[in-house]
């Protein structure tokens, strides 16, 4: 098996778990060296063909796996030779940081900017117009609707954010530069 | 080779710098000598050794008026566990578009401000 070091990161295990999905983990848990084909695989791990093609190509369209069609000369039959591409895995996942820290920059800014009421037998929160409109009371059940405190949301966020900066070495909020 | 037998392979001088440019998460190749208190050939060849080991990388940049080198840990230097929440991992992974107000992304902030 090959890169091993990277599969050993239980955050690459859940990533490559998120984009294949359980049928699919048995392909993306354990890249072969060198190329493959699917009946190889399929066979190898006791999967489905299906299933084995199915993650082949999630990960083909993630950049962690590419492939070389050969004719066999006999049967006319094309053949498809995989190869496991994790080498670029690393700048997925960095790609990804910088993703999460925008996402985190537009929330927290919604966030400070709007006051939330809760209904605290439905757990839905509303905004403060939303809220209002209903009068302040539940849609779905009636109850009050109470104020509710962000500020230990807020807070996380906030935390997690200088903690991205840091790491991708991002000094300037990244909304200036737009 | 795998990653780890490339650095235990380093001279004693390559491991100390590679360290000064993953603390320092990126140094100007002029600020990188001076600090490892080496001659700044010495610095290059060090520098040189740990990009052709892909240890590092590095940027054309101007500072303080001169042509340098900024250098940079390799990617897989990341702390990927920044993405995780308990142990959810970011909702934006396998999504087209960044939705900062998803459903999934709230859940995910859930945990991490009631669950870390």
């Amino acid at each position: 098996m090959a890169f091993e070091d990277l599969l050993e990161d239980p955050v690459i295990q859940k990533y490559l778990h998120e984009l294949v999905g359980p049928t699919g983990m048995p392909v993306a848990a354990a890249p072969p060296d060198g190329e493959v084909t699917d009946e190889e695989l399929a066979e190898e791990l006791g999967l489905e063909l299906n299933d084995v093609r199915r993650a082949l190509f999630i990960l083909y369209e993630n950049d962690l796996a590419s492939y070389r069609r050969v004719r066999d000369e006999d049967s006319g039959w094309l053949t498809y030779l995989w190869t496991f591409e994790y080498d670029n895995i690393p700048e997925n996942l960095e790609e990804e940081l910088y993703r999460l820290l925008d996402g985190l920059e537009r929330r927290r800014d919604y966030e400070r900017d709007h006051q939330f009421y809760l209904c605290e037998v439905d757990s839905i929160r509303f905004e403060f117009e939303e809220a209002m409109e209903f009068g302040f009371e539940c849609p779905e059940c009636g109850s009050p609707l109470e104020s509710m405190e962000n500020s230990r949301l807020l807070d996380a966020v906030e935390e997690r954010i200088v903690e991205l900066r840091e790491e991708l070495g991002v000094e300037r909020e990244r909304r200036a530069e737009a | 080779m795998s990653a780890s037998e490339t650095e235990r392979n380093l001279s004693e001088i390559q491991q100390e710098g590679l360290e000064l440019i993953r603390e320092s998460g990126g140094i100007h190749q002029s600020d990188f000598w001076k600090e490892l208190d080496v001659s700044s050939r010495k610095g290059s060849r060090i520098t040189d050794a740990l990009l052709e080991a892909e240890l590092i990388e590095r940027e054309e940049t101007v500072y303080n008026g001169h042509n340098t080198y900024f250098l940079m840990p390799t990617a897989k230097d990341l702390d990927f566990s920044l993405l995780m929440a308990g142990d959810m991992l970011s909702p934006f992974i396998g999504e087209e578009e960044v939705d900062p107000n998803s459903d999934s992304f709230t859940q995910w902030l859930m945990n991490l401000a009631y669950e870390e």
